[in-house]
Parts: C-alpha cells; structure tokens; sequence
C-alpha cells in the first residue's frame, strides 16, 4: 500500500515536471500530432526540433523510418513556421512543404496548425509541444 | 450605517507593488466595511471586509497589504485590527471580476487612526565601516563574527545591458517604452519578440507566479533579500535565497574545473565555480535548464546560458553585483549588467514559502 503510494506521488512529481513550462526557443522540443488529407483520415506524427542560435533543425518522426527536416524557418511578426522535409518513396524522394501558426506561446503546451503539401496531394496539421 | 464603495478611474497613476499582471494600476478602490478574517501569511497579509454597495448588496473583498514581516518591523501586529472593526482601505483593485484590492492605506474608521500606509522606503543605511575580513584578509562576503545580517535593495535592481543609458522600467521589470526593448539586450529577433510579448502581456506568464525558483540574476532581484554562508572548510559559498521557497544554491570555491555543458544536469541555479580575484569573488555558472525567467522583466535564455558574475564588497553595507550574460542562442553578443545590495545589519532573512502568497 505505502509503495503503491509513493508510486503514485512518484507519478505526479513526473506530471508536475513535464508540465513546466519551457522558456527558451518557441520551437525547441518535441511535438506530436496528426496530419491528413482530412478529418477522416489522420496520421499520427511526432516531430522533435532544436534551435543552435542560428537554425532550427528537426526530425519527422525519430527512428528508423525518420525525415529529416531539410528547412525550419519561424517568421517571429506573425508566428508563422514554415518546413519542408524530403521523405522517401519507391520512386525517390519527395518534397513535403507545410506551413503553420504557432499559437499559445507562452505554454509549455504551444501549438503550430496549419496545412502542408506533397505533390498534389494536401491537406492540415496539428501540433502540439509534449 | 451605511457603507459605500466607490471605485474611481486615475488614468496615469502609478503603483508601486510588484504586481502589475494582478492588479490594475490604472485604477483606484475606496472600500469601507467590517473585517471578517485576516491571513496573516507570509509573503503577503490580506485581510477581509463586507462591503456594501449602493444598492445594498454585500460582497466580501479581499485586501492585501503587504509582507508580514515588513509590517511587523513597522509596528503592526495580528491585533492591530480586530474580526468586526470597520475600516477604509484605499488601493488597487485586480484586475478582472475578483474583489480583491492592494492596499495603499489602510485606517480604522472609529479611531481615524491609520493602520497602514504602502512604502517604497528602503531600508535605513547602516553606519559605513570598512567591508569585514577573514583573518587572512580576504573579504568576508556575510557578517563578522557575532554579528548578522543579508543582502537586500538598495536601489534599482534591473538588468539591461549597461551599455544603455536612461532605460526607465519598473521594480518588476516593465519598461515605461517599448521602444526601449532593443537596448535592454542585443537580442537575437525571436529572443526580442518573445520579450515584448512578455512585456505587453504585464509578465503574466511569469513562472516565478507559479513558485518556480528564480535562478540566475533573479535571485538577487527577490525582495526578501540573500545571504552568504561561506564555508571555507568545504570549498564552497552557500547562498540562502530569501525570495524563493527556502532555497539554496551552491557556489565551489574549491578549485574544481567547470563541468563540460553537455554533460551537466540542468537545474533552476545551474553548476556554479568561483574563485577570488583580490577582493572579487567571479563565479562562472553553466548548465541552466529553460523553466524560469533569469531575470525579471522577462529577458528569454536558453539551456545555452554562461553567467560570469563578480560579487565585490566596497564597503561593510554595499555589495556591488555585475554579471556577464553569455547566450549564443538568445543575444547576439555577450552583455553585462549589474546593481548594487544594501546590508540589512543584525538580521537574517526571513521564512517565506511562495506557495503561501496565493490569495487564502
């Protein structure tokens, strides 16, 4: 029962710690979400982003099947982010461009919507800072 | 009897509480009304009166009036008022829907007799006398044998790039003009955007509102003031941080080399190493992680910040304290700033749990 107990406390010092706030760059962090042609067909995506004092780089979906980020450019007069990224397919590369609002930023919890686009194909995103 | 309120619009006035982002300083309350509780908790007292409005309504108000202890050195005490005495407190009010009001006077309405009175007083300067020594002769940072005392104001204790002349802000750190943003710090473009969000914003989203530790510079900013315990034997410098909730932060004065950046935990008041230089202690500090504003005002930073500060000791009463701020990531150069501490004699700094400062 005690340890149960002290699991639990354990737990909600690990929530309290993930829910500070993160003061630095906007965009430093990992992000997750959704992205899709529309409302029925959703993807989930993990995006992590780091910021050297000159760029932001990122990585789609870290693991063996990530995308690098090849562009991150966050226009700070509007909060608007703007990547592209080259992901991998049969017949080779190919350029995802999206652009998005990044909104809340004084949260921990600071979102970026917006759409993106692959070829013809488009569609929306949303994500959120874990 | 009948008890009024009277609220009345002052564009332009000023207010000298460190709480812009909870009160509106634009705005002035006249409150009258019986005291039904007072809170008598540190860091901030309040006291609670019925007041009745014009159409007969009543609604309770809560009233905050200062720290416990100030006011206990300026004579009040837990009897000074009494459950069922009326009152007139004139003050702030909050902004929003809350009736909440800070205090700038506070005066027992049978008596006329003013219980309390806001101050921007610092504290009475002690007689001057040469800074005090260890045996050896190196400057003593705290009190003399068999005495006592800390760090507190003394002036201004704003951080901007001391390069910039006649940069007006206030006690928290808001600039009177926005257009001053740019010579406060060489910020990088999102460093200055996210300042100015946080400027015009009143500092809202300060984390010291939500209790966080005030690393950095921010420590000697708090207006509970700091004291040094210098423990020689072991190589280090303690300082107890009166502002924040009982904290502490080490200083090694034992010759260690500074951790590697990367390899450094980050933490609210980061891996600090100092040596003497004659009659400065420098202490380079590392390894801060991104969860508290460093200074107040709302200058942003990153896991990337290298603070130089040197303490010296002019006198027995002045500390005179100047950091080098050093962020790639957030300033496009190093900058440096400082301000100076008075020593508050034959007293130690005070309990204060920030939690405690929430409105009861």
């Amino acid at each position: 029962m005690r340890k149960a107990g002290a699991c639990l406390i354990g737990a909600i010092v690990a929530l309290a710690a993930l829910a500070a706030a993160q003061e630095g760059h906007p965009l430093t962090g990992t992000w997750s979400g959704d992205w899709g042609p529309g409302a029925a067909q959703r993807t989930h995506i993990t995006m992590v982003m780091a910021w050297d004092g000159k760029t932001v780089s990122g990585t789609i979906n870290p693991g063996p099947d990530q995308v690098p980020v090849s562009a991150i450019a966050l226009d700070v007069t509007n909060w608007t982010v703007r990547f592209d990224a080259d992901a991998k397919s049969a017949s080779g590369p190919v350029r995802i461009s999206a652009e998005g609002r990044l909104d809340d930023i004084a949260s921990a919890h600071r979102t970026i919507t917006g759409t993106w686009r692959q070829g013809t194909a488009k569609g929306d995103f949303k994500l959120t800072r874990d | 009897m009948r008890w009024t309120l009277a609220l009345v619009i002052l564009l332009g006035a000023a207010v000298s509480a460190q709480r812009s982002s909870v009160y509106d300083s634009e705005r002035q309350v006249r409150l009258e009304g019986a005291v039904t509780r007072v809170e008598w908790v540190n860091p901030r007292a309040f006291l609670f009166i019925d007041v009745r409005d014009a159409s007969g309504v009543v609604a309770n108000w809560a009233v905050e009036f200062g720290n416990p202890i100030e006011l206990e050195r300026n004579k009040w005490t837990r009897q000074s008022v009494r459950i069922g005495d009326l009152v007139t407190v004139e003050g702030v009010p909050a902004r929003g829907p809350a009736r909440q009001a800070l205090a700038r006077s506070i005066v027992h309405k049978a008596t006329g007799k003013r219980l309390f009175e806001s101050s921007t007083a610092r504290p009475a300067v002690a007689r001057t006398a040469p800074a005090p020594r260890w045996p050896d002769g190196q400057l003593r940072l705290g009190p003399s044998p068999g005495q006592k005392g800390y760090w507190a104001g003394g002036g201004a204790r704003n951080l901007f790039d001391s390069t910039a002349k006649d940069i007006r802000m206030n006690d928290e750190g808001l600039l009177q003009n926005l257009a001053d943003a740019d010579r406060v710090a060489p910020m990088q473009a999102w460093a200055k955007a996210i300042y100015l969000h946080r400027q015009r914003t009143l500092l809202k989203d300060d984390p010291i509102g939500a209790c966080m530790p005030p690393g950095g510079p921010r420590q000697f900013q708090m207006p509970n003031g700091v004291q040094f315990i210098e423990q020689r034997e072991l190589g280090r410098v303690l300082v107890l941080i009166g502002g924040g909730n009982r904290n502490w932060r080490v200083i090694y004065t034992d010759g260690r080399a500074q951790g590697q950046a990367a390899e450094v935990v980050l933490t609210y008041y980061g891996s600090s190493v100092g040596r003497w230089e004659k009659d400065t202690l420098i202490v380079d500090s590392i390894g801060y992680n991104e969860r508290f504003w460093f200074t107040n005002g709302g200058l942003p930073h990153t896991e990337a910040l290298h603070l130089t500060e040197r303490f010296s000791r002019p006198d027995l009463n002045t500390l005179r304290y100047d950091v080098t701020v050093d962020d790639p990531r957030t300033y496009t150069r190093p900058w440096t700033g400082g301000w100076t501490l008075q020593w508050v004699a034959g007293e130690d700094i005070e309990e204060y749990f920030c939690e405690e400062g929430k409105t009861p």
